[in-house]
C-alpha cells in the first residue's frame, strides 16, 4: 500500500481524472490542471470531547479547551482530517513520501462554537512550481449550521520533486 | 501594550514520539512520516518529524497566554524547518504594528539552538 489508490478516488472528486502512471517529473504539469478543482463538501460537529483531546495533544491546558467551552485556533485541522476522512494530499494524488506542509493561514471572520455543525467547502486556489518543488494552495470555507461563514483557511502543501 | 512590546516566551516540554502519535490521533493526520519511523526513514527524513500543525498549535497556545483568544482575527504561519522528537520548542513574539482596531504581531517557534521552525503573523482585535 503506497498510496497508489488515488485512481479509485475519482468518484470522491467528481470531474477530476488522474493518470494511472505518472512520473514524478510530470506532476507539475498535471497539478496545474487542478487549479479550480473543488473538493466534496464535508460536515463535522465540533464536539467538546474532541476539543479536549486535541488540546491535550498540543499540551495546551487552557481550562476553556479542556472543558470544551472554546475552540482552539488550530482546531479546524481536526475538522479537515476527521471530517473529510482522507487527506487532500491523497485526493490530489501527491506522493506522500514527498509531501510537506508549507504554511497555513486562518482568517477568523466569525466565531466557531463548541456544538456547531460545520460544513466545509474546499477549492484548489493555485498551483505553482518553484525550486524543484510543487506548491498547492487550498482554500477552505467553514460554514456553520446557520449558514454563516466563520472561517477561511489557506493551506500550502509542498511536494518535493 | 505598545508597538515593540515583547511577550513572555512560552517554553514547551520536549517533543516525544508519544506526543506525535497522540497528535496524529487527535488531529486525524495519520501521514506516516509523523509516526512510523521506517516510513519516515524511507522518505529520506532520517526519522519521524512533528506535524507542522502541532507547532502551529504551540504558537496558538502562546497567543492564548498573550491575548484573549476570542480576539484573534488572523493567524498565519510558514513552516521553516522540520521538528523532531527530542527537540524543545519555545515560542517568542512581539507587537510590530497597530491600527485603530488591531494589534499586528509576529511570533516564532524556535528550538534550543535558535533554529526557527515556524514563523507566524497574527492580528488581534483591540
Amino acid at each position: 500500500m503506497k498510496f497508489r489508490c488515488f485512481v479509485s478516488l475519482d468518484n470522491r472528486i467528481g470531474h477530476m481524472k488522474f493518470s494511472k502512471s505518472r512520473g514524478v517529473n510530470s506532476l507539475g504539469t498535471d497539478l496545474k490542471e487542478k487549479i479550480g478543482m473543488e473538493f466534496d463538501e464535508y460536515t463535522f460537529k465540533v464536539e467538546a470531547g474532541k476539543i479536549k483531546e486535541f488540546a491535550l495533544a498540543i499540551g495546551d491546558l487552557k481550562e476553556e479547551y479542556l472543558k470544551g467551552e472554546k475552540v482552539p485556533p488550530t482546531f479546524p485541522t481536526v475538522i479537515d482530517f476527521w471530517g473529510e476522512g482522507i487527506s487532500t494530499s491523497v485526493l490530489l494524488g501527491l506522493n506522500m513520501k514527498k509531501v510537506l506542509h508549507g504554511g497555513m493561514e486562518y482568517e477568523y471572520i466569525g466565531k466557531m462554537n463548541p456544538g456547531d455543525e460545520m460544513t466545509v467547502t474546499g477549492i484548489v486556489e493555485d498551483v505553482y512550481t518553484k525550486a524543484a518543488m510543487n506548491f498547492v494552495i487550498i482554500k477552505k470555507e467553514y460554514i456553520n449550521q446557520h449558514g454563516e461563514t466563520v472561517l477561511i483557511s489557506r493551506s500550502t502543501t509542498i511536494e518535493r520533486h | 501594550m505598545e508597538v515593540g512590546y515583547q511577550f513572555e516566551p512560552l517554553n514547551k516540554k520536549e517533543i516525544t514520539h508519544t506526543q506525535l502519535v497522540r497528535y496524529a490521533g487527535a488531529s486525524g493526520d495519520f501521514n506516516q512520516i509523523h509516526t512510523v519511523v521506517p516510513f519516515a526513514v524511507e522518505a529520506g527524513l532520517g526519522g519521524v518529524i512533528a506535524h507542522g500543525m502541532l507547532i502551529m498549535g504551540f504558537v496558538s497556545q502562546a497567543i492564548g497566554h498573550w491575548f484573549h483568544i476570542d480576539n484573534l482575527a488572523k493567524f498565519s504561519v510558514r513552516f521553516k524547518a522540520m521538528t523532531k522528537p527530542g527537540e524543545r520548542i519555545s515560542v517568542v513574539g512581539r507587537i510590530v504594528e497597530e491600527t485603530e482596531e488591531r494589534w499586528i504581531c509576529e511570533a516564532k517557534a524556535l528550538n534550543e539552538e535558535g533554529e526557527v521552525k515556524v514563523s507566524a503573523a497574527f492580528e488581534v482585535k483591540k
